[in-house]
């Protein structure tokens, strides 16, 4: 299973979500250094509010506030099927 | 009550987050025409996220949605009947369509005017409770009548003052079309001031750089406040229901015509 959501326009993020062994998170962002471990943060929570586990989570981030990462990984559950 | 109303996409995060920076009185989350139909559902999460985490308090927030025969409609209102927002947008409003969504939301419906049937029943819609205005939508409706759409719009003459007329009959707020020559400044001021002439109380915007104008057109004139502000003065001092000043009669519908415009003015101060 693999979905996706979200753009690489500023402000937003690129969101793809595929099956995984475990619970991995890869970002990229210019602001890695800066706001990496927040984004990582939304991204845990958001899969934990949701009770996912075993997921690849890649996010290409272009200076999405929390509420945009927490909307696309949310759209990203849903369009794979791990949510409804 | 608010004089600019400006459409932002609903799937746009740039945007959406910086809705207070522009000074509209209000904002028009689009989730129809701007919203491509891949990524509707992303748009509904977006809103619904930003609604909940960032939403601004100093103007109001309303809710194009899709129209009631989309197939996302009903799942979309569902979601939408939970968001803290100020009312809904309806589409190619008719009096079907609005019945239809009616009985399933709580929410202040602004239905928009854009087919030859809802000109037609407009009248009925304004019997409705939750229909707090209407909004005009000339690009549709001359698009649905085969005519062409002109930048003096003479061709939408009759429908603006046919709705501008009902919606001052049920006391419900009327917003004109949005003026789409996004760099003709001067042009949308004459279009925005022959709207406020017909009765129009604001108008929608579907570009940030109009709003400084529309704002200016539909603010009311200093000149009216202070003769309103007389007016309430003299109707407070004499027994009389009719009046002459600076050799006027003035009688019931003025003096209430003065308090509205005294209301809106300190209104509009206040942003």
């Amino acid at each position: 299973m693999k979905a996706i959501a979200g753009t690489y326009e500023s402000s937003d993020c690129f969101i793809k979500i595929s099956d995984n062994n475990k619970t991995e998170i890869i970002i990229e962002s210019n602001v890695f250094e800066q706001f990496g471990d927040a984004i990582r943060d939304v991204i845990t929570k958001t899969l934990q509010e949701y009770n996912i586990n075993n997921v690849l989570v890649e996010c290409f981030d272009k200076g999405a506030l929390d509420y945009t990462i927490k909307s696309r990984v949310t759209t990203a559950l849903k369009r794979g099927g791990y949510i409804e | 009550m608010s004089r600019s109303y400006l459409f932002i996409p609903g799937n746009n995060p740039s945007m959406l987050q910086q809705m207070d920076v522009f000074e509209a009185d209000a904002i028009i989350i689009d989730l129809e025409d701007s919203v491509v139909e891949y990524d509707k559902d992303a748009a509904i999460d977006l809103v619904n996220n930003y609604l909940q985490q960032l939403k601004p308090t100093n103007l109001e927030i309303f809710v194009r949605i899709n129209d009631v025969d989309h197939p996302r409609f009903l799942a979309d209102l569902i979601a939408i009947n939970t968001w803290n927002i100020d009312g809904i947008i309806l589409p190619k409003a008719t009096l079907d369509s609005l019945k239809k969504i009616s009985s399933q939301t709580t929410k202040p419906i602004i239905p928009i005017i854009e087919t030859p049937l809802g000109v037609l029943d407009v009248k009925e819609m304004a019997c409705f409770p939750k229909v707090i205005g209407f909004l005009l939508g000339a690009e549709d409706l001359t698009k649905e009548l085969g005519i062409k759409r002109s930048q003096e719009g003479k061709e939408i003459f009759y429908a603006r003052s046919h709705i501008a007329i009902v919606a001052h009959a049920y006391n419900k707020r009327v917003i004109d079309t949005p003026y789409v020559y996004t760099k003709d400044l001067e042009g949308l001021k004459q279009d925005s001031q022959f709207a406020q002439n017909l009765g129009f109380t604001g108008k929608a915007v579907i570009h940030p750089n109009h709003v400084p104008i529309v704002n200016e057109v539909f603010m009311p004139q200093i000149e009216d406040v202070i003769l309103a502000k007389r007016i309430i003065e003299k109707a407070k001092e004499t027994n009389f229901g009719a009046f002459s000043l600076d050799g006027k009669m003035i009688d019931k519908p003025i003096i209430e015509r003065s308090k509205k415009i005294i209301a809106l003015y300190e209104k509009y101060q206040r942003k």
